[in-house]
Protein backbone atom coordinates (compact mmCIF):
# COMPACT_ATOMS: atom_id res chain seq x y z
CA UNK A 1 0.00 0.00 0.00
CA UNK A 2 2.60 2.65 1.31
CA UNK A 3 4.53 1.63 -1.99
CA UNK A 4 1.56 2.60 -4.42
CA UNK A 5 1.00 6.03 -2.61
CA UNK A 6 4.06 7.96 -4.46
CA UNK A 7 2.66 6.90 -8.02
CA UNK A 8 -0.58 7.85 -6.91
CA UNK A 9 0.51 11.32 -5.93
CA UNK A 10 2.45 11.58 -9.26
CA UNK A 11 -0.23 10.29 -11.46
CA UNK A 12 -2.87 13.33 -9.69
CA UNK A 13 -0.28 15.99 -10.11
CA UNK A 14 0.20 15.32 -13.63
CA UNK A 15 -3.19 15.02 -14.00
CA UNK A 16 -3.55 18.31 -12.24
CA UNK A 17 -1.15 20.20 -14.33
CA UNK A 18 -2.85 18.98 -17.31
CA UNK A 19 -5.96 20.38 -16.29
CA UNK A 20 -4.85 23.32 -14.85
CA UNK A 21 -2.62 24.16 -18.17
CA UNK A 22 -5.42 23.25 -20.28
CA UNK A 23 -8.22 25.01 -18.81
CA UNK A 24 -5.94 28.24 -19.24
CA UNK A 25 -4.68 27.40 -22.91
CA UNK A 26 -5.56 30.25 -24.82
CA UNK A 27 -5.88 28.17 -28.21
CA UNK A 28 -7.63 25.43 -26.65
CA UNK A 29 -10.55 24.13 -29.26
CA UNK A 30 -8.85 25.62 -32.17
CA UNK A 31 -7.49 24.05 -35.02
CA UNK A 32 -4.46 25.30 -36.93
CA UNK A 33 -5.63 26.62 -40.53
CA UNK A 34 -4.20 28.68 -43.70
CA UNK A 35 -3.41 32.55 -43.14
CA UNK A 36 -6.41 33.85 -45.38
CA UNK A 37 -5.54 37.91 -44.50
CA UNK A 38 -2.06 39.56 -43.63
CA UNK A 39 -3.46 41.91 -41.85
CA UNK A 40 -7.28 42.97 -39.75
CA UNK A 41 -8.93 46.16 -39.43
CA UNK A 42 -11.02 46.13 -36.14
CA UNK A 43 -13.96 48.34 -37.16
CA UNK A 44 -15.14 49.39 -34.08
CA UNK A 45 -13.62 52.68 -33.16
CA UNK A 46 -12.60 54.07 -35.90
CA UNK A 47 -14.94 56.92 -37.38
CA UNK A 48 -13.32 60.13 -36.26
CA UNK A 49 -16.62 61.95 -36.88
CA UNK A 50 -18.77 59.56 -34.27
CA UNK A 51 -19.08 60.44 -30.67
CA UNK A 52 -18.94 57.38 -29.26
CA UNK A 53 -20.81 56.97 -25.82
CA UNK A 54 -21.42 54.17 -23.33
CA UNK A 55 -23.26 54.40 -20.08
CA UNK A 56 -20.48 52.24 -18.23
CA UNK A 57 -20.47 49.86 -15.12
CA UNK A 58 -16.70 48.96 -13.55
CA UNK A 59 -16.87 45.87 -10.95
CA UNK A 60 -13.32 45.73 -9.20
CA UNK A 61 -13.12 43.63 -6.19
CA UNK A 62 -16.22 43.31 -5.79
CA UNK A 63 -17.10 47.11 -5.70
CA UNK A 64 -19.19 48.66 -8.08
CA UNK A 65 -18.77 52.07 -10.13
CA UNK A 66 -20.45 53.52 -12.89
CA UNK A 67 -20.27 56.38 -15.52
CA UNK A 68 -19.94 57.57 -18.73
CA UNK A 69 -17.77 56.52 -21.35
CA UNK A 70 -16.54 58.79 -24.08
CA UNK A 71 -14.41 57.77 -27.01
CA UNK A 72 -13.46 59.86 -30.21
CA UNK A 73 -10.79 59.22 -32.63
CA UNK A 74 -8.58 62.15 -32.55
CA UNK A 75 -5.95 61.42 -35.61
CA UNK A 76 -4.82 58.49 -37.15
CA UNK A 77 -3.00 56.83 -34.53
CA UNK A 78 -4.96 58.51 -31.05
CA UNK A 79 -8.31 58.24 -29.28
CA UNK A 80 -8.67 60.41 -26.59
CA UNK A 81 -10.83 58.55 -23.79
CA UNK A 82 -13.05 60.38 -21.42
CA UNK A 83 -14.60 59.00 -18.30
CA UNK A 84 -17.37 60.48 -15.79
CA UNK A 85 -19.79 60.41 -13.78
CA UNK A 86 -24.00 60.12 -13.94
CA UNK A 87 -23.59 63.87 -13.52
CA UNK A 88 -20.76 64.68 -15.63
CA UNK A 89 -17.68 65.16 -13.20
CA UNK A 90 -14.79 64.26 -15.37
CA UNK A 91 -13.05 61.40 -13.63
CA UNK A 92 -10.13 60.50 -15.93
CA UNK A 93 -9.36 61.92 -19.20
CA UNK A 94 -6.42 60.23 -21.28
CA UNK A 95 -5.33 60.37 -24.93
CA UNK A 96 -3.95 56.99 -26.48
CA UNK A 97 -2.15 55.46 -29.04
CA UNK A 98 -1.02 52.38 -29.60
CA UNK A 99 2.68 53.31 -28.47
CA UNK A 100 2.02 56.64 -25.96
CA UNK A 101 -0.67 57.53 -23.90
CA UNK A 102 -1.06 61.10 -22.06
CA UNK A 103 -2.98 62.13 -18.90
CA UNK A 104 -5.22 65.10 -19.42
CA UNK A 105 -6.70 64.81 -15.90
CA UNK A 106 -7.64 61.83 -13.45
CA UNK A 107 -9.05 62.49 -10.01
CA UNK A 108 -7.04 62.33 -6.82
CA UNK A 109 -9.01 58.75 -5.72
CA UNK A 110 -8.09 57.17 -9.22
CA UNK A 111 -4.45 58.51 -9.69
CA UNK A 112 -2.70 55.24 -9.07
CA UNK A 113 -0.09 53.73 -11.23
CA UNK A 114 -1.48 50.03 -11.13
CA UNK A 115 -4.78 51.09 -12.15
CA UNK A 116 -3.44 53.65 -14.84
CA UNK A 117 -1.12 50.70 -16.48
CA UNK A 118 -4.49 48.36 -16.03
CA UNK A 119 -6.68 50.43 -17.82
CA UNK A 120 -4.62 51.83 -20.37
CA UNK A 121 -3.89 47.82 -21.36
CA UNK A 122 -7.65 47.86 -21.43
CA UNK A 123 -8.34 50.47 -23.94
CA UNK A 124 -5.56 50.14 -26.24
CA UNK A 125 -7.14 46.30 -26.71
CA UNK A 126 -10.38 48.20 -27.10
CA UNK A 127 -9.29 51.00 -29.64
CA UNK A 128 -6.53 49.40 -31.77
CA UNK A 129 -7.77 49.19 -35.18
CA UNK A 130 -4.44 47.61 -37.22
CA UNK A 131 -3.36 44.04 -36.71
CA UNK A 132 -0.59 42.18 -38.67
CA UNK A 133 -1.38 38.87 -38.79
CA UNK A 134 1.00 35.90 -37.80
CA UNK A 135 -0.94 32.78 -37.48
CA UNK A 136 -4.62 31.61 -38.38
CA UNK A 137 -6.57 29.08 -36.64
CA UNK A 138 -10.85 27.81 -36.78
CA UNK A 139 -12.50 27.86 -33.65
CA UNK A 140 -15.89 26.05 -35.78
CA UNK A 141 -17.75 29.22 -35.83
CA UNK A 142 -15.07 31.94 -36.45
CA UNK A 143 -11.44 32.24 -37.81
CA UNK A 144 -9.54 33.33 -34.88
CA UNK A 145 -6.06 35.36 -36.12
CA UNK A 146 -3.04 35.33 -33.77
CA UNK A 147 -1.38 38.38 -33.78
CA UNK A 148 1.78 39.42 -31.81
CA UNK A 149 1.09 42.24 -29.18
CA UNK A 150 4.59 42.97 -28.04
CA UNK A 151 5.55 39.98 -25.46
CA UNK A 152 1.75 38.86 -25.43
CA UNK A 153 -0.67 37.77 -28.80
CA UNK A 154 -3.85 38.90 -29.25
CA UNK A 155 -6.89 36.35 -30.58
CA UNK A 156 -9.39 38.05 -33.11
CA UNK A 157 -12.53 35.92 -33.93
CA UNK A 158 -14.47 37.26 -36.97
CA UNK A 159 -17.71 35.25 -37.51
CA UNK A 160 -17.47 33.02 -40.58
CA UNK A 161 -21.01 33.76 -40.96
CA UNK A 162 -21.09 37.62 -40.95
CA UNK A 163 -17.74 38.64 -40.57
CA UNK A 164 -17.97 40.28 -37.46
CA UNK A 165 -15.31 40.45 -35.02
CA UNK A 166 -17.51 39.11 -31.81
CA UNK A 167 -14.21 39.02 -29.27
CA UNK A 168 -10.53 39.82 -28.51
CA UNK A 169 -8.34 37.09 -26.07
CA UNK A 170 -5.39 39.20 -24.73
CA UNK A 171 -2.93 35.86 -24.25
CA UNK A 172 0.98 35.64 -22.67
CA UNK A 173 2.36 32.58 -24.63
CA UNK A 174 0.47 30.40 -21.77
CA UNK A 175 -2.47 32.04 -20.35
CA UNK A 176 -5.71 34.17 -21.10
CA UNK A 177 -5.31 37.47 -19.53
CA UNK A 178 -7.80 39.55 -20.67
CA UNK A 179 -11.23 39.15 -22.98
CA UNK A 180 -12.86 41.99 -25.07
CA UNK A 181 -16.14 40.56 -26.39
CA UNK A 182 -18.51 42.59 -28.29
CA UNK A 183 -21.83 42.54 -29.67
CA UNK A 184 -22.94 44.69 -32.82
CA UNK A 185 -26.05 44.98 -35.46
CA UNK A 186 -24.00 46.06 -38.37
CA UNK A 187 -20.32 45.45 -37.66
CA UNK A 188 -19.40 49.30 -37.65
CA UNK A 189 -20.64 50.31 -34.48
CA UNK A 190 -20.53 47.58 -31.06
CA UNK A 191 -23.70 48.39 -29.02
CA UNK A 192 -22.40 46.39 -26.22
CA UNK A 193 -18.60 45.41 -25.02
CA UNK A 194 -17.61 43.69 -22.56
CA UNK A 195 -13.83 43.60 -20.68
CA UNK A 196 -12.99 40.39 -19.26
CA UNK A 197 -9.96 40.35 -16.63
CA UNK A 198 -8.66 37.18 -15.58
CA UNK A 199 -5.73 37.73 -13.28
CA UNK A 200 -7.32 39.97 -11.36
CA UNK A 201 -11.21 40.51 -10.64
CA UNK A 202 -11.84 43.58 -12.65
CA UNK A 203 -14.77 43.30 -15.05
CA UNK A 204 -16.05 46.71 -17.73
CA UNK A 205 -19.38 46.17 -19.32
CA UNK A 206 -20.34 49.23 -21.91
CA UNK A 207 -23.95 49.87 -23.48
CA UNK A 208 -24.20 52.30 -25.60
CA UNK A 209 -26.62 54.81 -25.17
CA UNK A 210 -28.21 56.93 -28.43
CA UNK A 211 -27.79 60.55 -27.38
CA UNK A 212 -31.15 61.97 -27.70
CA UNK B 1 -3.89 98.69 -43.13
CA UNK B 2 -7.47 97.41 -44.80
CA UNK B 3 -6.42 94.52 -42.48
CA UNK B 4 -5.66 96.31 -39.23
CA UNK B 5 -9.08 98.23 -39.63
CA UNK B 6 -11.11 95.27 -40.10
CA UNK B 7 -9.54 93.67 -37.46
CA UNK B 8 -10.21 96.74 -35.00
CA UNK B 9 -13.98 96.61 -36.58
CA UNK B 10 -14.49 92.94 -35.98
CA UNK B 11 -12.91 93.28 -32.18
CA UNK B 12 -15.08 96.57 -31.54
CA UNK B 13 -18.07 94.24 -32.69
CA UNK B 14 -17.36 91.13 -30.86
CA UNK B 15 -16.56 93.16 -27.83
CA UNK B 16 -20.36 95.01 -28.07
CA UNK B 17 -22.02 91.98 -28.86
CA UNK B 18 -20.37 90.33 -25.59
CA UNK B 19 -21.48 93.64 -23.69
CA UNK B 20 -24.96 93.15 -24.93
CA UNK B 21 -25.31 89.43 -23.78
CA UNK B 22 -23.94 89.82 -20.11
CA UNK B 23 -23.71 92.80 -18.08
CA UNK B 24 -22.41 93.33 -15.00
CA UNK B 25 -24.90 94.38 -12.33
CA UNK B 26 -24.03 97.46 -10.23
CA UNK B 27 -23.32 97.48 -6.72
CA UNK B 28 -27.11 98.11 -6.12
CA UNK B 29 -28.46 95.99 -8.31
CA UNK B 30 -26.18 92.81 -6.95
CA UNK B 31 -27.72 93.59 -3.74
CA UNK B 32 -31.22 93.85 -4.77
CA UNK B 33 -31.20 90.59 -6.78
CA UNK B 34 -29.38 88.69 -3.98
CA UNK B 35 -31.77 89.90 -1.45
CA UNK B 36 -34.66 88.79 -3.43
CA UNK B 37 -33.18 85.04 -3.89
CA UNK B 38 -32.47 84.57 -0.47
CA UNK B 39 -36.26 85.80 -0.05
CA UNK B 40 -37.27 83.09 -2.55
CA UNK B 41 -34.99 80.39 -1.25
CA UNK B 42 -35.97 80.90 2.31
CA UNK B 43 -39.86 80.06 1.40
CA UNK B 44 -38.89 77.25 -0.66
CA UNK B 45 -39.87 73.36 1.52
CA UNK B 46 -39.60 71.74 -1.76
CA UNK B 47 -39.62 71.84 -4.95
CA UNK B 48 -40.15 69.12 -8.36
CA UNK B 49 -38.84 69.35 -11.57
CA UNK B 50 -38.24 68.15 -14.80
CA UNK B 51 -34.76 68.57 -15.94
CA UNK B 52 -32.54 67.79 -19.01
CA UNK B 53 -28.63 67.65 -18.55
CA UNK B 54 -26.26 68.58 -20.63
CA UNK B 55 -22.45 67.93 -20.93
CA UNK B 56 -20.41 69.34 -23.37
CA UNK B 57 -16.68 68.68 -24.08
CA UNK B 58 -15.29 70.58 -26.80
CA UNK B 59 -13.95 67.49 -28.40
CA UNK B 60 -17.49 65.69 -29.16
CA UNK B 61 -19.42 66.66 -31.90
CA UNK B 62 -22.61 66.81 -29.75
CA UNK B 63 -23.34 67.21 -26.36
CA UNK B 64 -24.23 63.87 -24.51
CA UNK B 65 -28.00 64.70 -23.36
CA UNK B 66 -29.57 62.82 -20.44
CA UNK B 67 -32.98 64.09 -18.57
CA UNK B 68 -35.41 63.17 -15.84
CA UNK B 69 -36.87 64.27 -13.17
CA UNK B 70 -35.40 65.87 -9.71
CA UNK B 71 -37.27 66.52 -6.18
CA UNK B 72 -35.82 68.29 -3.57
CA UNK B 73 -37.23 68.74 0.28
CA UNK B 74 -36.19 70.93 3.27
CA UNK B 75 -33.50 70.46 4.93
CA UNK B 76 -31.44 68.21 2.72
CA UNK B 77 -33.37 65.48 0.68
CA UNK B 78 -32.57 65.19 -3.09
CA UNK B 79 -33.33 62.74 -5.83
CA UNK B 80 -32.11 62.88 -9.37
CA UNK B 81 -33.97 60.43 -11.35
CA UNK B 82 -32.40 60.17 -14.53
CA UNK B 83 -34.95 58.77 -17.15
CA UNK B 84 -33.69 59.41 -20.60
CA UNK B 85 -31.42 57.32 -22.29
CA UNK B 86 -31.02 55.06 -19.12
CA UNK B 87 -32.38 53.78 -15.72
CA UNK B 88 -30.62 55.91 -12.75
CA UNK B 89 -31.60 57.26 -9.64
CA UNK B 90 -29.08 59.09 -7.13
CA UNK B 91 -30.62 60.08 -3.42
CA UNK B 92 -29.14 62.54 -0.94
CA UNK B 93 -30.52 61.96 2.59
CA UNK B 94 -28.93 61.72 6.25
CA UNK B 95 -25.76 62.03 5.20
CA UNK B 96 -25.67 59.14 2.75
CA UNK B 97 -26.09 58.23 -0.91
CA UNK B 98 -28.16 55.71 -2.62
CA UNK B 99 -27.74 54.58 -5.65
CA UNK B 100 -30.13 52.71 -8.46
CA UNK B 101 -28.40 51.50 -11.48
CA UNK B 102 -31.17 50.07 -14.07
CA UNK B 103 -32.11 48.06 -10.75
CA UNK B 104 -28.75 47.44 -8.69
CA UNK B 105 -28.89 49.15 -5.84
CA UNK B 106 -26.02 50.76 -3.70
CA UNK B 107 -25.58 53.15 -0.97
CA UNK B 108 -22.85 55.31 0.48
CA UNK B 109 -21.90 57.46 3.70
CA UNK B 110 -21.15 60.85 2.35
CA UNK B 111 -19.40 61.43 5.48
CA UNK B 112 -16.53 59.53 4.76
CA UNK B 113 -15.86 62.42 1.42
CA UNK B 114 -15.56 65.99 2.77
CA UNK B 115 -15.31 66.56 -0.94
CA UNK B 116 -18.77 64.75 -1.53
CA UNK B 117 -19.89 66.76 1.44
CA UNK B 118 -19.44 69.84 -0.13
CA UNK B 119 -20.41 68.55 -3.44
CA UNK B 120 -23.64 67.49 -2.41
CA UNK B 121 -24.39 70.93 -0.73
CA UNK B 122 -23.24 72.60 -3.42
CA UNK B 123 -25.94 70.69 -5.64
CA UNK B 124 -28.99 71.39 -3.24
CA UNK B 125 -27.94 75.10 -2.76
CA UNK B 126 -27.83 75.12 -6.70
CA UNK B 127 -31.27 73.80 -7.04
CA UNK B 128 -32.53 75.62 -4.17
CA UNK B 129 -30.40 78.81 -4.51
CA UNK B 130 -29.36 79.14 -1.32
CA UNK B 131 -25.37 79.65 -2.32
CA UNK B 132 -24.65 82.73 -1.91
CA UNK B 133 -22.36 82.45 0.76
CA UNK B 134 -19.33 84.53 0.87
CA UNK B 135 -17.10 82.88 2.74
CA UNK B 136 -17.49 79.63 0.47
CA UNK B 137 -17.35 81.24 -3.13
CA UNK B 138 -16.00 84.45 -4.75
CA UNK B 139 -19.74 85.56 -6.52
CA UNK B 140 -20.23 88.42 -9.25
CA UNK B 141 -23.64 89.08 -10.55
CA UNK B 142 -24.79 89.89 -14.24
CA UNK B 143 -28.14 90.44 -15.88
CA UNK B 144 -28.63 89.47 -19.55
CA UNK B 145 -31.71 89.92 -21.66
CA UNK B 146 -33.47 86.59 -20.10
CA UNK B 147 -32.06 85.79 -16.67
CA UNK B 148 -30.00 87.36 -13.85
CA UNK B 149 -27.18 85.43 -13.45
CA UNK B 150 -24.97 84.68 -10.46
CA UNK B 151 -21.29 83.25 -10.63
CA UNK B 152 -19.20 81.20 -8.28
CA UNK B 153 -15.71 80.72 -8.15
CA UNK B 154 -15.16 78.65 -5.07
CA UNK B 155 -12.63 79.58 -2.69
CA UNK B 156 -11.50 75.78 -1.42
CA UNK B 157 -9.19 74.47 -3.19
CA UNK B 158 -10.19 70.71 -3.40
CA UNK B 159 -13.68 71.86 -4.68
CA UNK B 160 -12.05 73.68 -7.14
CA UNK B 161 -10.23 71.24 -8.56
CA UNK B 162 -13.85 69.74 -9.68
CA UNK B 163 -15.61 73.20 -10.40
CA UNK B 164 -13.96 76.09 -11.89
CA UNK B 165 -17.03 77.82 -11.70
CA UNK B 166 -20.78 77.69 -11.29
CA UNK B 167 -23.35 79.76 -12.83
CA UNK B 168 -26.42 80.03 -11.58
CA UNK B 169 -29.17 81.76 -14.32
CA UNK B 170 -32.47 82.79 -12.33
CA UNK B 171 -35.22 83.62 -13.46
CA UNK B 172 -36.22 87.37 -13.66
CA UNK B 173 -39.87 87.54 -12.20
CA UNK B 174 -39.86 84.35 -9.84
CA UNK B 175 -36.10 84.55 -9.13
CA UNK B 176 -36.09 80.77 -8.82
CA UNK B 177 -33.09 78.64 -10.67
CA UNK B 178 -33.92 78.18 -14.03
CA UNK B 179 -30.10 76.80 -15.34
CA UNK B 180 -27.34 75.57 -13.62
CA UNK B 181 -23.67 75.91 -15.59
CA UNK B 182 -20.68 73.59 -13.77
CA UNK B 183 -17.70 74.84 -15.30
CA UNK B 184 -14.80 72.41 -14.92
CA UNK B 185 -12.29 73.91 -17.31
CA UNK B 186 -12.10 76.21 -20.33
CA UNK B 187 -13.15 72.88 -22.63
CA UNK B 188 -15.46 71.34 -20.26
CA UNK B 189 -19.24 72.14 -18.38
CA UNK B 190 -22.23 70.52 -17.95
CA UNK B 191 -25.37 72.54 -17.95
CA UNK B 192 -28.89 71.51 -16.45
CA UNK B 193 -31.84 73.07 -17.68
CA UNK B 194 -35.03 72.91 -15.12
CA UNK B 195 -38.63 72.66 -16.71
CA UNK B 196 -42.13 72.64 -15.19
CA UNK B 197 -40.93 73.46 -11.66
CA UNK B 198 -43.71 72.91 -8.66
CA UNK B 199 -42.27 74.66 -5.75
CA UNK B 200 -43.97 73.41 -2.00
CA UNK B 201 -46.44 71.23 -3.30
CA UNK B 202 -46.44 68.03 -0.70
CA UNK B 203 -43.85 65.89 -1.57
CA UNK B 204 -44.28 62.52 0.83
CA UNK B 205 -40.82 61.06 2.13
CA UNK B 206 -41.23 57.95 0.56
CA UNK B 207 -40.00 59.50 -2.49
CA UNK B 208 -36.52 59.74 -2.02
CA UNK B 209 -35.41 56.09 -1.71
CA UNK B 210 -33.62 53.76 -4.61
Amino acid sequence: MQKSTIPFLLTSLFVLVLLVSCGSDPVKNLTSAAISQSTYKAPYFSDSKTDYVYKTNISVYGNEMSGIFVVKRISKTAHRVVFTTEFGNKLLDFEISEKDFKVNSIVEELDRKMLIDTLVEDFRLLLRENYTIAQQFDSGNSNVLQARDGRNFNYLFVSKTDGKLTEIRHTTKRKQKISVTFSSENNIFAESITIQHYNIRLKIAFNHFKNQ
Amino acid sequence: MKIKTFLLAFFTLFTVATYAQEQKMTDNETAAFRQSVNAVSKKIQSLSTDFTQFKHMDFLAKDIETSGKMYFKEPDKLLWQYKKPYNYTIVFKNGKILINDEGNKSAMDVGSSKIFAKLNKLIIGSVSGNLFDDKEFIISCFKTKDFNVAKLIPKDAALKKYIRQIELSFDKQDHTVEQVRLVESAEDYTKIVFKNKVQNAKVDDSVFTN
